[in-house]
């Protein structure tokens, strides 16, 4: 069955050609060279429009798969608009897992560098909210972990001692965000069972937002005020009780603190002793 | 390079039997609501490979009330790269959470030098292809500690370096792997009209004790070929072919695909009864043959 007239190509080459093919097809010289190893017949499809129908089948499947991670940036711009912009998206950033869950994180960056969209100005930070929405969604469960190896009900067994050198631990889906636009509130007028004033003034200003997942696998979008912010911003990046007592929103920890472990932003706890 | 795995049927990894469905979020309510009488669901395993979330958690409720079967794409069985094994464990504890009656995925390649496409890529037929699927079958197989059900793609091309056709393909993966075969029977049928061969022969050069499991699903008339969409009611010539598979393979347990444009539960329940009364009718036409 060997056409022995077209030399073969290995199957990583060919394998190599084909992708190269479906995401690069001004690449010419690789795509003549998968056309070769196509077999051609007498049907009146020819070899490249049978790599078409892979064409159209792949990129058709991951845009649909951003088209559901990001529906509030595909109704602000419409289904054709935001197929054309992430065009080059999918060029340009290689899916490099199998999950295509994974797929599409540095969207937000690609919006804010795609000149057509500059006069959106909020639509990248949109899209950043959504991504984080993805994420806190399918994000792993809270529990003890390599991460977190102390449940909260055991803070009543430190010493005095011990309590500086607590490190606080955020739910693992707890996403941090700040915006110059009310990018929430864009977000929520988006939402299909929105009922109310469909308006955003942009000139309401910038916002703090933690998107997570609560322990009823509610999604919830916070707004945080200065203090929260800067509270949960300072146990993302795992500072310990010491150093956050150093900073201004420790003025208002006695409250923070049982608010957040009650609704469950705050799930467990390490020591970290810097002197061991 | 053949290699065995013993998996004597268990407890908690229950046979299947009928016509299954597969499981589609926007039926979820439905069916936690009413626990329907469906023998069994297939999940998609790619949709569940997060390590928490809703779409897990209602799995595990699924899996509390009916038997299930993870179907993939992710594994990149026909891919020159090496397996990937964050994959392959992130899969395995999916196994362990949900024990699934079988775990399947395709003749195809989807990934190469670890970029993904997500979609069923075609394999061309040489002894080179099948010896790479044929390792990354075997070392999937050890690394889940199980076997794995394969399927048959469908395709739009072929290759002019062919050394063999799909069955005969097919027919050495399961040989040389110890592998099972799910066979989709639409992807025969779109296959056959899109390259010109018998699927009735196709069907016969099967090799029957290895068929576990049944695909049908809908296919798209396009202007020049037919494209496997998986959006549509099944189409009479698969019907057909799938009464000549009972006929060859019995009633082997049969998933109604159904992944794009996914009508109201009802609609695919009766796509579903339609592939059980097929399997009464060969099953009882076959008894009578042995009784007269």
């Amino acid at each position: 069955m060997t056409d022995k007239s077209t030399p073969a190509m290995s199957l990583r080459a060919m394998q190599k050609a084909f992708y190269q093919g479906i995401f690069n097809p001004k690449d010419t010289q690789t795509l003549a060279s998968l056309q070769n190893t196509i077999t051609s017949t007498d049907a009146p499809l020819s070899p490249e429009d049978r790599i078409d129908i892979y064409r159209g089948s792949i990129l058709g499947g991951i845009t649909e798969a951003l088209t559901a991670i990001y529906p509030v940036c595909v109704k602000l711009v419409g289904e054709t608009y935001f197929t054309r912009m992430v065009s080059g998206y999918l060029t340009q950033y290689a899916s490099g897992s199998p999950d295509l869950g994974d797929y599409g994180e540095h969207l937000a960056q690609y919006i804010a560098d795609f000149a057509p969209a500059k006069e959106l100005v909020y639509l990248p930070d949109v899209a950043q909210l959504e991504w984080y929405w993805h994420k806190a969604f399918n994000a792993e469960e809270s529990g003890l972990s390599r991460r977190v190896q102390h449940t909260i009900a055991e803070l009543g067994d430190l010493t005095e001692e011990q309590h500086a050198n607590i490190q606080f631990c955020l739910s693992p889906s707890a996403c941090l965000m700040s915006s110059q636009y009310p990018v929430h509130r864009i977000w929520q007028v988006n939402q299909d069972d929105f009922e109310g004033e469909p308006t955003v003034n942009l000139d309401d200003g910038g916002v703090a937002l933690v998107i997570w997942r609560s322990p009823d696998y509610g999604m919830r979008i916070d707004v945080l005020n200065e203090h929260e912010h800067e509270f949960l911003n300072a146990l993302h990046q795992g500072q310990r009780f010491q150093d956050i007592a150093q900073l201004p929103c420790a003025a208002s920890i006695n409250e923070l603190l049982p608010s957040l472990i009650q609704m469950g932003l705050i799930t467990g706890f390490n020591l970290i002793d810097k002197t061991v | 390079m053949t290699h065995s795995h013993s998996q004597n049927p268990t407890f908690s990894q229950p046979i299947i039997k009928g016509a299954g469905l597969g499981l589609r979020s926007s039926h979820y309510q439905e069916i936690f609501e009413t626990k329907p009488d469906v023998p069994w669901f297939e999940l998609l395993t790619d949709n569940y490979m997060a390590d928490g979330g809703l779409p897990i958690l209602r799995a595990e409720h699924i899996r509390q009330d009916y038997p299930v079967t993870l179907h993939g794409v992710g594994m990149s069985l026909g891919s020159t790269d090496p397996l990937n094994t964050d994959y392959l464990s992130r899969l395995k504890r999916l196994i362990e959470r949900l024990e699934p009656s079988y775990v399947s995925d395709h003749i195809a390649w989807v990934s190469v030098e670890g970029k993904y496409t997500h979609d069923l890529l075609p394999l061309p037929y040489t002894e080179e292809a099948l010896d790479v699927i044929c390792r990354n079958i075997i070392q999937a197989q050890e690394f889940l500690g199980r076997r794995l059900l394969v399927e048959n793609p469908s395709s739009y091309l072929t290759f002019t370096n062919d050394e063999m056709t799909e069955w005969e393909f097919i027919q050495s993966v399961a040989r040389n792997t110890d592998c099972e075969l799910l066979l989709d029977i639409n992807n025969i049928y779109v296959s056959s009209q899109n390259h010109g061969f018998d699927p009735y022969h196709y069907l016969a050069q099967i090799p029957a004790d290895k068929v576990k499991e049944i695909h049908l699903a809908g296919y798209e008339k396009k202007e020049h070929y037919l494209f496997d969409t998986h959006g549509y009611e099944v189409r009479p010539p698969v019907w057909d072919l799938y009464r000549a598979a009972l006929e060859r393979f019995g009633s082997v347990p049969t998933l109604i695909e159904w992944d794009t444009d996914v009508p109201d539960f009802q609609t695919l329940r009766a796509e579903a009864s339609k592939a059980d009364a097929l399997m009464n009718q060969v099953t009882n036409k076959a008894i009578q043959e042995v009784a007269e």
